[in-house]
Parts: structure tokens; C-alpha cells; sequence
């Protein structure tokens, strides 16, 4: 019994840590198409978001003797301000010039990784910008205390996972139960009723692009952070990770924080196998047991994809004399 | 009218740069061209490049590197070629992924010599036939490890573990050779460490990701208290999960000191020293070629940064001694499964290890 309750503590964070960034960053991706743009950039914004996030990060370590907590809130802030600039290039190409959304995005993705190797290159001679600090919070003060929920949630813990619970509220919030919302909504769904009864198209989907970008540039960051010490010009492929968590999910915060859990599980189950009891017990090759979250995640796929519903009118420029 | 304009405004961008970049016709002499990684990799490709660049800045020599558009023979053959075309009279490439490229390169190009590091050019056969313009450099990555190993146990950890990033032929020599160090410390140090069949591994790829941190934390959490990641990028998410749950590891290739608190040491190449060296004698009209240079620890091609390294007892007499008997030849450290075997009977150690694990 003993053990157990080690396993789930030793567990549970790792499971935090991946779930957080995946599902902030498919929140984002959220915001997007619930307006009506398909946002298959968000590896890229995520890895400019993260680039300039720690380029951040690195010059106030270096320049000031700030706490590293709030070194890393400026960081993850400043990821979100770049994200969303990144983000809009998508937004113009595709809202106002009405380009194909999926090939502006591509062309995102592939521009993120060339330019911040080029940038770092250029400035630091190197495209591997380390990052010093350890970012964990041991203990939250007062709530560490609590048992059982004090060692799941507020010891070993990182910064971002109790913004990524703020971000989740809010974004629920504001799509179900504000005005922007409902026009978000509207606008992914049937824009011509959205136009007909006065919202600007335009300018809804440019904000949801743009809170798409800012998650995403914050959920790059978030990945530096919690899994390496450097910036390389990669985030390991999770904001395409973060893309299935945001089709898998519906489309619907809640169930997509669910899918987010769902693969993040999976995948620290994969890599971790070697401390469960009963999966430690089986000799298999390590390829195999990296396989299952893939192999899991298309049978609950093929299952879901029955009931998906996306959002009608994503992926298509509005055109108002269309109809 | 629209389009056209934009076509216009297109070209003229387009004609711009090219006007840019051709302005004037550039010779390099010294080429290096780049394998999978990048010239920044903190491996062997910027141990190279450093190498080349420090040579040639202090010689006034021109120099530029070249990255392949794809990792295959045809494309590393096409960059050669660009490369020679473009002025080359010595072409570095590290990497064994150059061995059929410059297998080729070293018969079309007879006037252009070729420094071929980690590797022995060959048809695709595994026959090596190094061509008289043509030197390769082998390092002792084994002893690099060996040396790793031996510290480690020495320094008082005795739950290791070994990630390597894929098994290419430099990485399992440095896996082995850690292994080897390991019981050979010891057994001179009288204590039982152990070193599982499951604390021995490769990740599949070099990239810092959250599966490696994850798998890393998994082992620390099992005892592990040191882990050697040879894994390039990947060790960065070794170093995290280090940082996270207290415990250490040791870098690879390069001091990786100066990133995190938790590297104890580095399992050092000489990469720069050994190009500088073979450029020096290119240079001097003295070019060694078609011999095949081994950098080991008598030649200084392997050390640990005794400087920078974190050890609580490891003292550089000991370091020095160790070393020293390397160099000498008293201890042979294997570099393969079978030679590990036939090293841990000599000195009556066992491991846990199967052949599977270290070649797969």
C-alpha cells in the first residue's frame, strides 16, 4: 500500500507536467477553430513563443537578481506576447487575405524552427540557448501543507501548472459565458447569421487566432521549462500533439482537458514503465512500450471520432457573398 | 494588373538577395561539412567546427561549413562536391555517416584531401580503403567512458545507469567503456555496484523531449544516482529530470559543467585538438594520408575536465594514475560486448548486461 501511494506521488507530477502545456496549447487551438480558423501553426507558434520566452528569461537572469518564479512569469508572459504576434501573420494570410489556412500554417511551422536558429546563431553563436535555474516549486507555502492534496498539487509543482488551471477557467468562461464567446462560437458555426445580425467576422476571428497564439507561445515556454534545460528549435512535435488533444477533446474545454490527461498519461506510462509494478514484469522491448500511447490513442480515436463535431465553418475563408 | 504586380515585386526580392550573395566570387579552403547534427550540437560537429575555426582564424585561412540538404550518400557526395567546387582544398566531414560519401569524394576529387572523423571510408561494404588523400581520425570513446565510469564509482556512486542516444558505433563505445570503468573501480575499490541490464540504454534519437525526462526521473526514482546521457540534445532533459529530483549526471563530448550543478563530469573528446593537429600537418606540406589516426588517451584525445568536474573524493592523483595506466596499455578497455566480457573475467567482475542491449 505503502508503495502505491509512492508510485502516485512519484506519478502524478510527471503527469501534471505533460498534461499542462498539451492542454493549454490546445485550449488555444480551441479558440481558434470555435471561430472558424483551423490553427495547425501551433508547433510553430509554439516553438517562436518559446524561443523568445527564454531569450527573455536569459537576460533578466543574467541582468537582474530577480526570484526565479518571477523570471519564469515574465517568461511565460512574454512567450504569450510573441505567440500572438507570430499568430497573426496566420490570422492576416487567412482571415483577411483569405489564403488556404492550412498552407499559411505551414508555412509557420517551417519558418518558427529556421528563423530562431538563425537568430540565435547569429546573436549567441550557437542555437542552443541554455537556460540556468531549477523552475520547480518544492513546496507551496500553507497549502504544501494539506495532506494527500498538498503532495499531489502544491509540492514539486511548476508555475505553470496553476496558470494552465486559470487559463482552463477562464477560457471556459469566456467562450460559454460572455458575449465574445457566443460570437466565437457563432463565428466557427455560421458566420453569414453571425454577419446577418451585426458581428464583424473579421474581428472575431482575429481574436480568436490571436488567444490561439498567445496560449501557444505560452505552452512553448511551459515545454522548456518542464522538460529541458535548453532551447533547441523544438518542442518534440506537441503542438501537433496538442492538435489530436484538441480533435480527440471535441472541440469542448472540459473534454479536452480529459484527452490532454488521456495522452499524457499514456505517454508517462511509456516512458516510466520501468517503476510500475506488473508492466516492469513483462520483458518487452522498449520500442513497444513507447508504441502503446500511439497504439491507445487510434483505437479511442477510431471509437470517438464517431460523435466528432467540428466546429461547421472551419477552415473556410468567409466570404459574405457566398450562400 | 494585381498579380503582376506582385510577381514583379517578387522577382525583384528574389534578385535582390541573389545579387547579394554573388556579388563577388568567395574561395573556401577549408570546408567542413556538417552530418545530421548542426555545427551547434555540442558534439562532435561544433567540436570540428571549433577545431577549424580556431585553426584557420589564427592562420588567416578562408573556411566555411556546408550542411547537407538531406542525411544520404548522394546528398553528402553533392555537398562535397559544392564545397570543392567552391575552392575546397580540405574537406573535414565528422561522422560516420560519411564513410561511403567520402569513399567516393576521395577518387573524384584526387587533388583535395579529406579528414574523416568517427569514421573509415568504404564502398557501402564495410571494407575500409583509405585513399592516399585521405586521413581518418577514430576516437577512443571507450576510454573517454572507461574514464567516466571509473571516476563515478570512485567519487562513492554505486547505482549507475547509461542512456546513449542511438547505438552508431561512438556511442556504444562510450556505453561499454562506461560499463567497464565502472566494475574495474570497483573491484579496485572493493564495493558492489549495480549496474542492471534496465539502467543500460539507448533513447532512439538526440532531442530534448519529455520522454527521456520522464524515463530519466523513473530511473532516479528506482535508486539511480548518476546517470552518463551520451545523448546529445537529450542529455539536456537527462540534466532537468537531475535537477528535479536531486540526483546527477555526466555530460558528454564537451564540459558540460557550466549548464547545470548536476553535471559531476564530462566524458571528453579531443575533437578540435586532433583537426587542428591534422590541418597543421596539411599545412606543413606533411599531410598524413590514408592513415587511420586513433586518439586515445596516450594521445590525448580523451579526457575528463578535472577542473570543472564536481567529484566529493575523486582526486586528479587518481585521475592521473588511471589515465596514465590507459595510456600505457596496462589497462585495455574494450570497446565491444565480447571484449567486456573477456575484461570483466580478468578482473572477475560479472554484469547483468546481455549482448542485446548494447548492440541491438
Amino acid at each position: 500500500m505503502r508503495e502505491l501511494i509512492d508510485l502516485i506521488y512519484f506519478l502524478f507530477p510527471l503527469f501534471i507536467a505533460t498534461t499542462v502545456p498539451l492542454s493549454i496549447v490546445a485550449l488555444g487551438g480551441l479558440f481558434s477553430e470555435r471561430s472558424g480558423v483551423v490553427n495547425i501553426a501551433l508547433e510553430g507558434i509554439m516553438i517562436m513563443g518559446g524561443f523568445i520566452g527564454i531569450i527573455a528569461m536569459r537576460a533578466l537572469i543574467e541582468n537582474t537578481e530577480l526570484n526565479l518564479q518571477i523570471i519564469a512569469f515574465i517568461g511565460l508572459f512574454t512567450g504569450a506576447t510573441f505567440g500572438m504576434l507570430y499568430a497573426l501573420a496566420h490570422a492576416f494570410a487567412s482571415i483577411t487575405m483569405k489564403s488556404n489556412q492550412i498552407i499559411s500554417a505551414t508555412a509557420l511551422n517551417m519558418f518558427a524552427p529556421a528563423m530562431s536558429v538563425f537568430i540565435a546563431r547569429t546573436f549567441w553563436n550557437t542555437s542552443n540557448l541554455n537556460l540556468m535555474g531549477n523552475y520547480t516549486i518544492s513546496k507551496v507555502p500553507i497549502l504544501g501543507d494539506i495532506p494527500i492534496v498538498g503532495q499531489l498539487f502544491f509540492t514539486n509543482a511548476y508555475l505553470s501548472t496553476y496558470i494552465g488551471i486559470i487559463i482552463f477557467i477562464v477560457a471556459t468562461a469566456v467562450l460559454y459565458k460572455t458575449r465574445l464567446g457566443l460570437r466565437i462560437r457563432s463565428c466557427g458555426e455560421n458566420p453569414h447569421a453571425a454577419d446577418s445580425l451585426g458581428v464583424n467576422i473579421y474581428r472575431v476571428r482575429y481574436i480568436g487566432v490571436l488567444i490561439s497564439g498567445a496560449l501557444a507561445g505560452m505552452g512553448g515556454v511551459i515545454f522548456v521549462l518542464s522538460f529541458a534545460t535548453r532551447f533547441s528549435g523544438s518542442v518534440a512535435g506537441f503542438g501537433f500533439l496538442a492538435l489530436a488533444v484538441l480533435i480527440f477533446g471535441q472541440w469542448h474545454p472540459k473534454k479536452i482537458i480529459f484527452a490532454a490527461l488521456f495522452f499524457a498519461t499514456m505517454r508517462v506510462i511509456a516512458d516510466t514503465y520501468s517503476v510500475i509494478p506488473g508492466l516492469n514484469m513483462i520483458v518487452m522491448p522498449r520500442e513497444i512500450y513507447r508504441m502503446l500511447p500511439y497504439i491507445a490513442t487510434l483505437v479511442v480515436l477510431s471509437f470517438a471520432s464517431k460523435r466528432s463535431r467540428a466546429p461547421r465553418a472551419v477552415g473556410e475563408p468567409y466570404d459574405p457573398s457566398k450562400r | 494588373m494585381k498579380k503582376l504586380f506582385v510577381l514583379f515585386v517578387a522577382m525583384f526580392i528574389v534578385l535582390t538577395l541573389a545579387a547579394c550573395g554573388g556579388s563577388e566570387v568567395e574561395t573556401y579552403e577549408i570546408a567542413m561539412i556538417t552530418d545530421a547534427g548542426d555545427i551547434d550540437d555540442e558534439s562532435f560537429n561544433q567540436g570540428t567546427w571549433e577545431g577549424i575555426v580556431a585553426y584557420a582564424e589564427e592562420n588567416n585561412i578562408s573556411h566555411r561549413y556546408y550542411r547537407p540538404a538531406a542525411v544520404s550518400d548522394a546528398d553528402y557526395i553533392a555537398t562535397i562536391d559544392l564545397a570543392v567546387s567552391a575552392g575546397a582544398k580540405v574537406v573535414v566531414t565528422p561522422g560516420f555517416l560519411f564513410e561511403v560519401a567520402i569513399y567516393q569524394a576521395q577518387q573524384d576529387h584526387p587533388d583535395v584531401m579529406f579528414i574523416l572523423i568517427d569514421g573509415v571510408p568504404h564502398a557501402g561494404d564495410w571494407d575500409g580503403n583509405i585513399g592516399d588523400n585521405t586521413v581518418s581520425i577514430l576516437f577512443a570513446e571507450h576510454e573517454s567512458g572507461f574514464l567516466a565510469g571509473y571516476a563515478a564509482v570512485h567519487d562513492g556512486y554505486t547505482e549507475l545507469g547509461y542512456m546513449g542516444g542511438m547505438a552508431v558505433p561512438a556511442v556504444v563505445r562510450f556505453g561499454v567503456g562506461f560499463v567497464a570503468g565502472a566494475l574495474y573501480a570497483a573491484n579496485e575499490a572493493g564495493v558492489a555496484i549495480s549496474f542492471p541490464n534496465d539502467r543500460y540504454t539507448y533513447l532512439g534519437d538526440f532531442d530534448a523531449k519529455d520522454s527521456h525526462k520522464n524515463e530519466a526521473l523513473a530511473w532516479f526514482s528506482l535508486g539511480t544516482e548518476i546517470i552518463f546521457a551520451a545523448a546529445g540534445g537529450a542529455g539536456s532533459s537527462v540534466m532537468s529530470a537531475a535537477e528535479d529530483s536531486g540526483n546527477k549526471m555526466i555530460g558528454v563530448d564537451v564540459d558540460q559543467s557550466s549548464i547545470s550543478p548536476t553535471v559531476v563530469t564530462s566524458a571528453m573528446k579531443g575533437l578540435g585538438a586532433a583537426v587542428q593537429q591534422v590541418l597543421a600537418q596539411f599545412y606543413a606540406d606533411n599531410f598524413p594520408g590514408g592513415e587511420l589516426l586513433i586518439k586515445n588517451a596516450s594521445e590525448d584525445g580523451v579526457a575528463l575536465p578535472m577542473d570543472t568536474s564536481r567529484f566529493a573524493t575523486f582526486s586528479q592523483a587518481q585521475y592521473d594514475s588511471i589515465h596514465g595506466r590507459i595510456a600505457s596499455g596496462a589497462v585495455s578497455v574494450p570497446e565491444n560486448y565480447t571484449e567486456l566480457i573477456a575484461f570483466l573475467n580478468a578482473i572477475g567482475q560479472t554484469t547483468a548486461i546481455v549482448e542485446g542491449t548494447i548492440h541491438p
